[in-house]
């Protein structure tokens, strides 16, 4: 049955204003009530979406013109950052919900798509830090070479655990990367050289000429915040690690991953090598967990181990899960609710791990696909059903 | 007609169970083979040792002219070598689509550079196999490539087990393993499957087919020759009629006298 | 080194193996009767300690003194209570997504875990400090040559050894045991037999609850010191040893058990540094699990092709 009407490019459009404004107001609300009302009709909104069919109408929409739109999104997103211009703690948290989600769409490629769970995702993200603190704390290596020598040490690194990860499935691979998040947090502690229990000091982002921690002063009067830097320079990472996953499971690599994930023993008898798909996944994931971590490192000025704990692991897991494994756009409403949620309801960030815990729970036991379940694969907007 | 697959001293051991022993089974190019025998007399485990999902305790597998004994699963596809599975084993998660493209690995291009950057090349490629699978579904089920995304889940029973064989055929494969398709099939849909199945070794005369069924009427049109198993071992071969008739035969499936 | 220090190593190791062991045990029963791996094991261990440390705070100041009834009422508490837990999270949490992809049971059992650690965090006055566990048990010792062997640590090697061989009875000797060992073995036939599968998971899961809780118990008794996050660390170390052992084999849960601390021992007299040994544990594990990813001893299930 196909539609008569080609569909319109209204709803996505609809969708980018409202979702912007929703962000703006949320980022500046003041009062818990209102941060707490605001919210549970997010989340309310999104679930009721996929109920009343919207969620189809919107993505059909979006596919008429899925490149403007993207930009569109951009534009919105640079937008808002640069309304939060004065505001140092909003443009952290946004900078921060970035790259976190950031390492959750490299934990999605490893979990998501090729079935390999990685219960280290903060130990990955702190070797990205820590790379980033020892070179540019010590050497005069470009900033930029830092952040892709952090992705790739991390992937390396990651490497080691591949072959006991390849033996294996299940619950032995999650003991695996299980152990190794312990292995690493006290291997950092009882290591003087970096920096022990107390961490290290990181100095800033310099990108051209440009130091990321000086103040942007326009005048006398204004100052921008020097997390607006910070904020954008995420911004384009994450959209850029959006697009690589996206092309990535838009196309036979991603339908590789997929055939190891969901069958191993007949992916194998049609010839796919499912060592090689696995350790793709799980490097790239590392990487881009890697690149993540050391921007974070950058920005907050400093790395310590109690930054990356099993607990911090899981909070990325959860991001995951609640957003729906496999689906990338789920990621971002997910890790806001993880990331600036306790941030501005400041009653909850001590009961934070508690309560997403239990949302978590909740979730398996009776959403499992999380809040917006992973469609079909289509690997053009253009093609496949209507 | 040269010898397409040859097997000799077949033997596979789980700890104490030998389940299969000493089998020779050759195949010619073009053939079709029916491998008949009762329930746990090897037929799955000859299909799993020929596939390389099982280790060869003993013998050699010699496969278009190649010595491929002890092969890992991914070289013996290369090779040539599709199989269905007994119990059904389609994603069922993934589209119909992609679950053909799944059999059709050989025929992809997996470089990281063609599917992240070259998008166009891609679209091509992607549009080549899209034809390939709407016309080898529709060869089965003229409404199949209506379905083609949909996900395998929503399908029926029936068509599951035909994009199953279209899976294993989308590739061209020398030779097709058929591990009992009609289990579970009603009279017609099997006398259906086996049209669409003949039909397509009409078009692909080098086609070679080893079928395991328990249906003896699709074994007597379909197969140009048959080999019984029992216990792990060849206790007959020949055609069909000869091999119906055999006491021995007689005996494995009812029991002596 | 001398003979007395080398004593001491040996002791130390086979405390923390008894420990381990307990541990590992119970993975090895959840996995055996559900295929599952209850990653909150470890957690249900620290609140089995917190129940005892409470049960024996608040019975001395009820005036009760004496040590040996204290560490039984608190032993006893903390298995009855971990007991219920066990059952519990069973029942709403395991067995609902009996269904589920394993992961979702993997997660979901993390995720409880992480609950009852932040709860303990949270709720216990100063919870997020470690607590002193009392000595309960007569602190004398008896020497052999330089190696001095303390009561208390005795009595509890006694207890664990105890413990673990009441199980292995309970599981080989006992209808229950029997039952158990059915389903472990196939659950769709024991279920046809007439057993009532879901109360056997609710048995098996009570049971090696309240052997963690003993276990915890135990290494407050023994370290005369708990903290909200010991479970994580014990749970991951039971986990491994179960592993190691091979999943669903009793014995080899508790080889294992012992293995995990020998290593840990190595570690500590190769390595100055205290803290290496378990990077050096934990190292040797992921390395054994490439070597021999079923475990040293095999586990039981094989995929169907």
């Amino acid at each position: 049955m196909s539609r008569d009407k080609p569909a319109s490019i209204l709803p996505a459009l609809l969708l980018l204003l409202s979702a912007g404004i929703y962000a703006f107001l949320f980022l500046h609300a003041e009062q818990q009530w209102e941060v707490a009302v605001l919210a549970i009709l997010g989340v309310a909104a999104i679930l009721s979406a996929g109920r009343l069919g919207i969620s189809g109408q919107v993505e059909r929409s979006w596919r008429c013109s899925p490149v403007l739109l993207g930009w569109l999104a951009m534009i919105v997103a640079a937008a808002l950052i640069y309304l939060l211009r004065e505001d140092h703690f909003s443009l952290l948290m946004v900078a921060t919900l970035l790259l976190y989600a950031m390492v959750c769409l490299g934990l999605n490629v490893q979990f998501g798509y090729a079935g390999v769970v990685n219960f280290a995702g903060a130990a990955f993200f702190g070797i990205g830090g820590y790379t980033a603190a020892m070179l540019a704390g010590h050497t005069a290596t470009p900033h930029l070479l830092i952040l892709a020598i952090a992705g790739l040490l991390s992937g390396l690194i990651g490497s080691l655990l591949v072959l006991p990860l390849l033996r294996t499935r299940g619950h032995y691979a999650a003991l695996i990367t299980i152990a190794f998040a312990i292995l690493f947090r006290t291997f950092l502690e009882v290591n003087d050289l970096l920096g022990g229990p107390q961490g290290l000091k990181v100095p800033g982002i310099s990108l051209l000429g440009w130091n990321f921690n000086d103040n942007i002063e326009i005048d006398d009067e204004t100052q921008f915040s020097f997390y607006l830097a910070y904020a954008l320079f995420s911004l384009v990472l994450f959209a850029l690690a959006f697009l690589l996953v996206r092309r990535l499971e838009r196309s036979w690599l991603g339908l590789s991953l997929d055939a190891v994930r969901i069958d191993e023993t007949a992916a194998s008898v049609f010839g796919f090598n499912v060592a090689r798909w696995k350790i793709l996944a799980f490097s790239l994931g590392n990487v881009l967990a890697g690149v993540a971590g050391a921007v974070y490192a950058m920005m907050t000025g400093f790395v310590a181990p109690a930054s990356f704990t099993i607990a911090e692991s899981l909070i990325f897991v959860s991001i995951i899960i609640l957003g729906g494994v496999g689906n990338p756009i789920g990621i971002l409403p997910a890790a806001a609710l993880v990331v600036i949620l306790p941030e501005k309801l400041q009653f909850i960030q001590e009961y934070r791990y508690l309560l997403f815990s239990a949302f978590v729970i909740l979730i398996l036991l009776f959403k499992p696909g999380g809040l917006l379940p992973r469609p079909l694969r289509r690997y053009f907007a253009h093609w496949g059903k209507a | 007609m040269n010898v397409l697959l040859d097997c000799s001293g077949l033997t596979v051991r789980f700890g104490g169970l030998t389940a299969l022993n000493g089998l020779d089974l050759s195949l010619k190019q073009g053939e079709t083979l029916g491998l008949i025998g009762p329930n746990g007399s090897g037929k799955t485990t000859f299909f799993n040792a020929l596939t390389g999902l099982y280790r060869l305790s003993a013998g050699r597998v010699r496969f278009d002219g190649r010595e491929v004994t002890g092969a890992a699963p991914q070289a013996l596809y290369d090779a040539g070598i599709a199989r269905t599975f007994q119990r059904s084993r389609l994603c069922l998660a993934l589209s119909v689509f992609d679950n053909l493209m799944i059999g059709n690995h050989r025929r992809l291009s997996l470089g990281m550079a063609f599917n992240l950057l070259q998008r166009r090349s891609f679209e091509q490629e992607l549009r080549a196999h899209e034809t390939r699978a709407r016309a080898l579904l529709a060869s089965f089920n003229p409404g199949l490539p209506d379905r083609l995304y949909d996900p395998a889940g929503e399908l029926g029973m029936i068509d599951r087990r035909r994009v199953e064989v279209c899976r294993a055929l989308i590739g061209e494969p020398k030779l097709l393993l058929l591990d009992e398709p009609s289990a579970g099939m009603t009279h017609d849909e099997t006398h259906e499957l086996m049209e669409d199945i003949l039909a397509t070794r009409e078009r692909q005369p080098g086609l070679s087919v080893i079928l395991i069924e328990h249906e003896m009427g699709v074994i007597e049109r379909v197969s140009h020759r048959c080999a019984v198993l029992n216990f792990g071992e060849k206790i007959c071969e020949g055609p069909y009629a000869s091999v119906v008739s055999d006491p021995r035969v007689q005996e494995a499936y009812l029991g002596a006298e | 080194m001398d003979a007395g220090l080398l004593g001491q190593y040996v002791f130390n190791g086979l405390m923390l193996g008894i420990i381990y062991a307990m541990v590992a045990v119970g993975f090895t029963l959840f996995f055996g009767v559900l295929d599952v791996i209850k990653f909150s094991h470890g957690d249900v261990l620290m609140v089995g300690a917190f129940v005892g440390l409470m049960t024996y705070l608040g019975l001395s100041g009820l005036g009760v003194t004496s040590g040996a009834l204290l560490t039984v009422c608190a032993m006893f508490a903390a298995m009855l209570a971990m007991g219920v837990l066990g059952a519990l999270m069973a029942r709403w949490l395991v067995l609902p997504l009996r269904n589920a992809p394993a992961i979702n049971v993997l997660l979901i059992t993390l995720m409880a875990g992480t609950v009852l650690r932040e709860l303990i965090r949270l709720f216990y006055p100063a919870g997020a400090n470690p607590k002193p566990f009392p000595r309960l048990l007569p602190t004398d010792a008896i020497s052999i040559g330089t190696l001095t062997l303390r009561y208390d640590n005795l009595i509890l090697l006694a207890v664990g050894v105890g413990a673990i061989v009441a199980v292995h009875l309970l599981v080989t000797r006992t209808k229950l045991g029997l039952a158990i060992r059915a389903v472990a073995q196939d659950s769709e036939t024991a279920r046809i037999m007439g057993m009532n599968f879901q109360m056997v998971v609710l048995v098996t899961f009570a049971l090696g609850s309240a052997l963690a809780a003993l276990a915890g118990v135990t290494a407050g008794l023994y370290y005369n010191e708990i903290n909200f996050s010991m479970g994580l660390l014990l749970g991951v170390i039971g986990f491994s040893a179960a592993v190691v052992g091979g999943l669903g084999n009793l014995y080899g849960a508790i080889l294992g058990g012992f293995l995990f601390a020998a290593l840990q021992t190595l570690g500590a007299v190769w390595f100055s540094v205290p803290a290496y040994k378990d990077v050096f544990a934990f190292a040797l594990v992921i390395l054994l699990m490439a070597w021999r990813p079923t475990g040293l001893i095999a586990e039981k299930a094989a995929e169907r092709v």
